[in-house]
Formats: C-alpha cells, structure tokens, sequence
C-alpha cells in the first residue's frame, strides 16, 4: 500500500531551458527556420507534380498527436496512414489533428485494402468494389477531409489485382469525383514484377515500395523503379530501416540515418515513409530534409548491416536449379526457421519427414553453388537442421 | 563446439514444445476447419498484416495461428496472436479499440464491429473476422469466439493498474497501455493512459508503474533535465514544468509510480493536485 504523499502541491514550475524538448515551442507558428526551410531537399513525385520533401512521415505507430505537428511545423508536410492502421484510430488522429491547417499546406495519404483476396493476393469473387469504397469512405469520414491526396490500393503482391476491373474502376471513379488526387498502390512482395505489371498500364500515378538495403532482389527492383519513374510515376520508399535492428533481441539498432541516406541516394525514389514514435527520431529524421550526402562511415555501417541475415527465407526459390543435389532448399530453410525461429522443433521434425531428406543431404556435394539472396550460409544451415532426423520422434512429440 | 550446439539446440526443443501445444483451434459446428496458414512470427508478421505489423510487435508479439473456418461461400477466420504478456495484450487490443463499438463480455473485454469480433485475456489478442453478412454466421462466430475464450489459458480480468485511474469524468473504454515514448520522449515508457472530460476540462492522465523507486527518479530526472529543472525529494515530488511539444504537463511520483497530466493549463494546478492525490494516496 503507498504512504500518503507529500501535499505542498505543484509549487514548483520548469524553467524553459535551450535543450532537448525545450528546443521546439509548439507556440510558434513556424519551428524551422527560414534558413533550413529554404535548404529542404524536395523531389517531385512523378507526374503528380506534388513536391514532397524527401523525408515524409510514416504514421503507422504514432500515438501522439503533438509528434505529427511537430513534423508539420519542422517541414515534414507528407502523412502516410492506412485504413487499417490502430483499427482506424491513426487515422482518426491525423483527422483531429489536420483539420486545424490549411489544407493546402500538406499532403496526406493512406490505404485501403481489397477485401477477399486469395493467399497468392489474387482477387476471387469475394473481392468487390463495395466493400472497398465503403472502407475509403470510413477513411475519409475519420480523417475529417473532403479529398485525400493519395489512395493505395494496399499491398498489392499479385499483378493480377492491378488489372481487376472492380477495384481499378472503384479507384477511377474516386479520382473522377475528386474525393482522391492520385491513384496508387503500396507492395509489399513481388515488387519487381508488380511494378513492371503498373508500368504497363495507364492507370497508376503513385506506388509506395517496400525498399532497404537489405532487400531481396535488389538490381530487379532498381530496374523496375527506374522504369516506372521514367513512365512518370512517383515512387515513395517504406520499409526503409529493414526493421530497425540487427538482431530478434533488438539491442543493435540499424544507423537509420545512414539506411534512408542510402535509399535517398536513388534518385529515382522521390520520398521515404520512416515510422517515428518520438522526438528523437524526428529530430534526426530532420536533419536529413537538408542534407542526405551519406558518410564514407555511415556506407560502412550499410555494408556491415547488409551481411546480417536474419533467419527467414523469403522463398524466392532462385537457389532451386542451382542446387547440384537438387535439394529442396527453402523448404530446408523453412524447417531450420521452424526449428530456430519459432522454437518448434516437432514442426521442423514433421517437415524433414515429409521432406525425406536424410541426415547429411549434401554429402558428396563438395562445393556449394547455392547463392543465396538473403546471404544465408546455405550449406551451413542444411547441414545443421539435418541432424534433426536423427533425434527419436518420441524425443520431439 | 557442435556437439555443444546440437545440445543447445535439444534444450531449445523442448521450450519450443511447451509453447507450441499451448491450445489447438476448436471446431465450430457444420463449418469446415483448416489450418494451413504457417505459424507468423516477427521476421514474417508483415507478411501477413502488411505495415501493421510494427505496431504488434512494440507490443511484444511472439507469434500469430491462423485458422478458417469454412461453410459453402461463407468464410470465418480465426487470428490468435500471442504477445509476451497481459499487459501487452491489452496494449495492442487498446490500441484498436474505440468506445463506439458494441462491447461483450468475453476475455477480458471485447467487442463486435463491422464482422469483426475481436478480445483480449491474459496475452492472448484474438481477432475473428467474417466477411459475410448472413446472421447465422455472424452467431458462428460469436460462438467461435466464446469456445477460444474458454480454452485460452489465464484469467479473464483487466490489468490491475486501471483501477488506479479515478473515475469522475473518465472517458470509458478509452484507456490505452503505451509501451515506447510515452508523449513522444524515448526516456519514458510503459504507461497507461486515461482520458478525462471534466465539466470544461479536456486531459490526459499518464500511470507508470516503474520496477524500483530507483527506476522512476530516473525517468523523472531525465524529463526535469530535458526541462532546465533539477530533481528534489526523492521518494515522492510534484511538478508543473513547460514540455516544449506537450504542453503544460504536471508530474508527480511517489515511490515507484508516475504520474503525468497534460492537458491542463497552468492555472489548473487545482485540478491536476485532486486527481493526481487521488492516485498515488
């Protein structure tokens, strides 16, 4: 039980000092100042012809209405949420925020999914523009505005979705009645292919892309950014701290600045979405709106990031016909990640069995041809999650 | 070297194991079940709920099943995500949750809107969707809904720190738990927030219930630092301090607890002494 408290009351008032929190008073009408707000990096997104600073804001997480105002008043103008994000509150939060300023003054985007989508993200008959719009409007309603500057149809992963009428029309016709200024998409997978797939058509004027320096397939990407950029389309970059850390334990952070300098570097990638949850992140998110000119240090520390691999295959399934034994490598990987990641050792057991793969699988295999593009020391792993076949099924169930 | 590994990795076999049976999915009457979802777990969870993801996992999630359950065009789908303990639970369930939804009494508190029913109890989230718009299955997946409850393991109550929060002008059902950046400072964590209307008074109330006296002068030192101000009175203090982005903020401890106010004016030291006396007394 606690002691009753000392009751002198609240005497005491905090002096307004020079640093930390104190650097930003959310009583003046402008917290950047005319020299940095000149200097601002801006890049136009496609032929939207929106000029975007190149630091936007990624609002997923945040909570705290007065973290989203300072950015605003600090230059970041471009908000990034979703449908689905807080189940709605987040954008609900921007709304009761926004409608304060001017609504010129910035830009705001988010995303609503197609509903009944089939596990490879194709469309079946479940997926109607009905649903769709009826989530946009609940959009629109919480974020208390007319328009919205752009809508993401959200995590497209499957070209077949760019190209089904119901939703494409559903977007159209958004756009027609002025309640959205451009169409675009987020992706999340597949991106190459979903983005040569938008290439393609006439229809999108915005796509929002998963791209890190840890990314899969990486020079597919490039290639198809730059496609779409030439075909006038802009390109915004999430995704962009790969996670935020080296490790599942989370104690060796990416260098976040150095991660969105990379990706900045591509001058084909007009704005990043990084999530921020404090003041601290944006305050050095800031410093990039002036300057994103990467550090021969901050190279090493991308280069150092980049061997990190992590323990989830992401399937892609190019080290198949390199494979001399023909071994079925991700699904070997599965089972490791089973095994490692999810400390289910019986589901690893299961997926060996079913597998039929013994116990040394690249025996006689003498030089290992499998190249990896998440960099996983496939020989390494294979030859470890194997000796699992050995150990008694009573032992695991 | 590997042999010491190959054990590590039998140990690792048999913790993995106890977590893994932790519950099977029920069966739900004349609809069909099938579990060929993977297991999600942080290094995929995007691959499932896209950029949500992140907010999961700074509530600690460990890991997501997925169920369907499946009667002629009409699909049910069962989501359980686990996360590292009640409190956790209740953070990302909070986060999702608006007092205009119908609440029920499953878990420890859920409700039905939209097709979606969605609960919380101990560290489980459970989220159960239905895109139909039949009655008949909409009861399914009530249904479905009370057998997960049941068979979830753990209590079925709130966290305890709620009933900390005084009650005069507290908006129901808006509590929320703030694991990271509590007001957007990355010195303070882990609290549960309230909101108040009161007669003309709109804020804010923060609890932080710190591991050690010792941890909350830190947290409470670092914030008057950050604002000119030097920390007196160890043990227990109250402030009104000038929170360049936040405010006028009042904050007060006693032992291990922490209480912040925002919201309020500086001439409303009244109000925040009342509430703020009724918590830590």
């Amino acid at each position: 039980m606690m002691k009753s408290i000392n009751r002198r009351g609240f005497l005491r008032t905090g002096i307004t000092g020079a640093a930390g929190i104190v650097a930003f008073s959310p009583s003046l009408v402008s917290a950047v100042s005319s020299d940095q707000a000149e200097n601002i990096i801006y890049r136009t997104l496609g032929k939207t012809g929106m000029k975007v600073p190149v630091i936007s804001f990624g609002v997923m997480k945040a909570d705290n209405p007065n973290l989203c105002k300072a950015a605003y008043e600090k230059g970041i103008k471009f908000f990034d949420t979703a449908n689905g994000y807080q189940n709605g509150n987040n954008e609900t939060m921007l709304g009761n925020l926004l409608i304060d300023y001017p609504r010129n003054s910035f830009f705001i985007a988010t995303k609503v999914g197609a509903v009944g989508l089939d596990k490879e993200g194709k469309p079946t008959s479940k997926t109607t523009a009905e649903d769709f719009l009826t989530k946009f409007n609940t959009s629109l309603s919480r974020l208390k505005m007319d328009y919205v500057d752009i809508l993401y149809v959200h995590a497209v992963n499957n070209p077949e979705l760019l190209e089904y009428k119901p939703i494409i029309n559903a977007v159209k016709k958004l756009k027609k009645d002025g309640k959205i200024r451009f169409m675009g998409f987020s992706t999340h997978r597949n991106e190459p292919d979903v983005i040569n797939a938008a290439v393609a058509t006439d229809n999108w004027d915005v796509i929002l892309t998963a791209y890190n320096f840890k990314h899969a397939y990486i020079n597919e990407l490039n290639s198809a950014i730059k496609k779409a950029n030439e075909a006038g389309i802009g390109i915004v970059a999430m995704k962009t701290l790969a996670g935020g850390f080296l490790d599942k334990e989370k104690t060796r952070p990416v260098n976040s600045t150095a991660a969105l300098k990379w990706v900045l570097s591509n001058t084909d990638i007009h704005t990043t979405v990084p999530g921020m949850t404090n003041f601290d992140q944006l305050d050095l998110n800031v410093k990039l709106l002036t300057d994103i000119s990467i550090t021969e240090e901050e190279k090493n520390d991308i280069i150092i990031a980049s061997a990190e691999t992590g323990l989830y295959c992401t399937g892609c399934s190019k080290c198949i016909p390199a494979c001399p034994m023909n071994l079925p490598v991700p699904d070997l990987m599965r089972a490791y990640m089973y095994a490692y990641g999810y400390s289910d050792p019986a589901m690893a057991y299961s997926l060996l069995g079913e597998l039929g793969t013994n116990d040394n699988p690249c025996n006689g295999c003498n030089i290992c041809k499998v190249e990896c593009t998440k960099n996983f020391n496939i020989r390494e792993k294979i030859a470890d999650i194997s000796r699992l076949v050995n150990v008694p099924a009573d032992f695991l169930t | 070297m590997r042999k010491f590994i190959f054990i590590g990795f039998v140990l690792i076999v048999f913790s993995g194991l106890a977590l893994a049976q932790d519950f099977t999915f029920p069966e739900l009457a004349g609809f069909k079940k099938t579990t060929d979802y993977p297991v999600f777990v942080p290094d995929n969870l995007w691959d499932f709920i896209d950029g949500a993801a992140d907010t999961y996992l700074a509530y600690g999630f460990i890991d997501l099943h997925v169920a369907e359950y499946k009667k002629g065009k009409n699909v049910i789908k069962l989501e359980i995500y686990r996360h590292s303990d009640k409190t956790l639970a209740f953070g990302i369930y909070s986060t999702e949750r608006s007092p205009s939804f119908r609440f029920m009494n499953i878990g420890a508190q859920g409700y039905i809107a939209d097709g979606a029913i969605n609960f919380f109890k101990e560290n489980y989230y459970v989220k159960i969707r239905t895109y139909s718009i039949s009655e008949k299955v909409l009861q399914s997946a009530e249904s479905l809904a009370l057998k997960v409850a049941s068979m979830l393991r753990g209590d079925s109550e709130m966290p305890a720190m709620l009933s900390q929060f005084p009650e005069i002008g507290k908006k129901i059902n808006e509590e929320t738990y703030i694991n990271e950046s509590v007001l957007g400072h990355k010195f303070l964590n882990k609290a549960y927030k309230a909101i108040y209307e009161a007669g003309s008074d709109n804020f804010s109330i923060f609890i932080m219930e710190n591991n050690s006296p010792a941890e909350a002068m830190k947290s409470i030192e670092t914030y008057l630092a950050a604002t000119g101000m030097d920390a007196v009175g160890a043990g227990s203090g109250r402030y009104m301090l000038k929170d360049g982005y936040n405010g006028t903020i009042f904050l007060a401890w006693k032992d291990n607890i922490i209480v912040i106010i925002s919201g309020l004016s500086k001439d409303q030291s009244d109000v925040a002494d009342r509430y703020t006396s009724e918590i830590l007394q």
